[in-house]
């Protein structure tokens, strides 16, 4: 387990809760920005997303990997872990299909192009 | 305490469990004293002189405009700003009551439940006669057949139906007007007393358990593993779920939503009439739509995701002690205050008790700020923020009772290499809790 790696003297949890600490900072921290440092632009609503969800993912997979001992543990672990991913996905294609974007807003490869007109009118 | 002889559990320990109780319940009743009830009495005193000039001095501009020597649309004009100022200082007047008194409230309401918990788990033990002490399954070393789990999910039941006059209650409770409170939160008291009680018979069953000798699954997909392990994750997989229903719930509305952000972006309009629909990160977030964030509102969820990481840390400590073939006494404060194995995993397993416990009393602060300002759960917007976060929080509470456990059994069982899965399962909980708050936090406090 995570003990028993050590780099620079200290366990891989120490790194990781390190690690953890210093993205947490970052992501808070961020939010104090509403403009670009030193400049007089605004930070886009889709940089916001990028940066939380690039955020989320290297948290996710301190925790997961190393607290929950995923990366160590027996394979079985992690493809149970992985399975709820499948109904994630799934619910985000729910929200992109029930949402009134999802029929003209979305972009040509992933809709069957309706154009303007969706409802067919007799 | 203990019924006697036969009991796996020392007198001592039972003593020393009870005077935990004690003191946790001590701890809870001077901070509803000292906070809820002394400063929070200062802070109440303070609010009503803010009302009072917020009143002189809406008096005064509302004279001025009908003397004419003022307009009332005038915002530059000296009695308008002086309006304005009192009104804020009033708010900031009541919220500084609410922290203190909300604390105080929490912090006892914690602490009964943590001393009815212990006490229940006491009584239990020694009401038992002296030969059903004995622990049958002892020599076997594994786990028996148990009914708590249907007593716990009757629990549940109840609370779940006694759940929105629960909240209303504590909707009361919170805004100080706690009147019909009581009544409002009886179903759901008993709901949450019974599933007390499943948890402390569950607890006094479990406690002759050593933790040696684990059941091995023998068919697959698990072949070869413990069984109480792969249940765990099943367990944690299904809890993916609840949070994924609750976050695509969030999203899917979150995307049709006209808040400020979209509507800056260019991604929505607002029909005439319509406003912009308000977060709860517009309240809390600096910049926010609603004007009210700066640092100390978004302070209480950062200083939660801190506590929550560092608990995570601090029970990996203790899985890593108790794992420890040969413990080392670190070296100051640190030796003075885990001077042996058995200590340290305890005092690992206390601090992460007390950072849990400091989250639930930082997280209803929070609402009851959020409350007082209008964000309330009769909106969309709120409706999907507390009960995903409430949700959050009494996984958070839950974890915070099984810890209890986890504390009294760390004087109960020599934890080694061989049985601290309890500790390690335990703590695939905790951190699930963890993982589930860094995706509930940016989502919802920061974006």
């Amino acid at each position: 387990m995570g003990e028993h790696k050590l780099i620079m003297g200290k366990d891989i949890y120490f790194w990781n809760f390190i690690i953890l600490m210093f993205f947490t900072l970052f992501e808070v921290g961020a939010v104090f920005f509403e403009k670009y440092p030193g400049t007089n632009t605004r930070v886009s609503v889709y940089v916001v997303w990028g940066i939380l969800i690039v955020v989320g993912i290297i948290k996710g997979f301190g925790i997961g990997a190393f607290f929950m001992h995923l990366w160590d543990d027996p394979k079985i672990y992690l493809r149970v872990a992985l399975f709820p991913t499948l109904f994630v996905l799934l619910m985000l294609w729910g929200i992109g299909l029930s949402n009134p974007e999802g029929v003209n807003g979305l972009p040509g490869w992933c809709t069957p192009d309706w154009g303007e007109q969706y409802a067919t009118e007799r | 305490m203990s019924g006697g002889g036969h009991s796996d559990v020392k007198n001592a320990i039972w003593m020393r469990a009870l005077l935990m109780a004690g003191i946790i319940l001590g701890l809870g009743v001077a901070s509803y004293v000292g906070l809820g009830v002394v400063v929070a009495g200062m802070k109440e005193t303070t609010w009503d002189e803010e009302a009072d000039h917020f009143h002189d001095a809406e008096k005064d501009w509302k004279d001025a405009v009908a003397a004419g020597t003022i307009e009332s649309d005038d915002t530059s004009a000296e009695l308008y700003i002086a309006k304005e100022a009192a009104h804020h200082h009033e708010i900031d007047a009541h919220l500084s009551y609410l922290t203190y008194r909300v604390a105080g409230l929490t912090m006892l309401f914690v602490s009964i439940i943590f001393t009815a918990f212990l006490v229940i788990s006491g009584v239990l033990n020694s009401a038992q006669p002296d030969d059903e002490h004995h622990d049958d399954h002892h020599g076997h070393e594994e786990h028996h057949g148990s009914a708590s789990p249907i007593i716990f999910a009757f629990g549940c039941m109840l609370f779940l139906i006694g759940f929105p006059d629960f909240a209303d209650g504590l909707h009361s409770l919170m805004l100080g007007s706690g009147s019909d409170a009581i009544s409002d939160l009886s179903v759901g008291m008993i709901g949450l007393t019974i599933i007390t009680i499943g948890i402390a018979n569950w607890w006094r069953e479990d406690l002759p358990f050593k933790g040696y000798g684990e059941q091995i699954a023998t068919s697959d997909p698990f072949a070869g593993q413990h069984i109480r392990k792969a249940g765990i994750w099943v367990f944690l997989m299904s809890e993916v779920m609840v949070f994924a229903t609750f976050f695509s719930s969030y999203l899917r509305m979150r995307t049709e939503w006209c808040t400020k952000w979209a509507f800056d972006e260019g991604t929505c309009t607002l029909e005439d009439g319509e406003t912009l629909a308000m977060t709860a990160s517009d309240y809390l977030r600096p910049g926010g739509a609603a004007g009210t964030g700066d640092f100390w509102t978004l302070l209480p969820g950062a200083i939660n995701t801190f506590a929550l990481i560092i608990s995570s840390y601090t029970i990996v400590l203790a899985l890593k002690v108790a794992k420890s073939h040969d413990y080392k006494v670190p070296t100051g404060f640190m030796g003075k205050l885990m001077p042996d194995k058995k200590s340290a995993i305890r005092n690992y397993l206390i601090i992460t008790l007390a950072l849990g416990t400091m989250f639930i009393v930082l997280k209803l602060v929070e609402w009851s700020h959020l409350i007082a300002e209008g964000f309330t759960v009769g909106s969309q917007e709120g409706s999907i923020f507390y009960i995903s976060t409430g949700a959050h929080g009494v996984h958070v509470f839950a974890g915070l009772l099984i810890m209890l456990y986890m504390i009294f059994k760390a004087d109960t069982v020599e934890w080694d290499e061989d049985n601290a899965q309890g500790i390690e399962y335990f703590g695939l909980y905790w951190h699930f809790v963890d993982l589930a708050w860094v995706v509930i936090f940016p989502a919802f406090y920061l974006y």
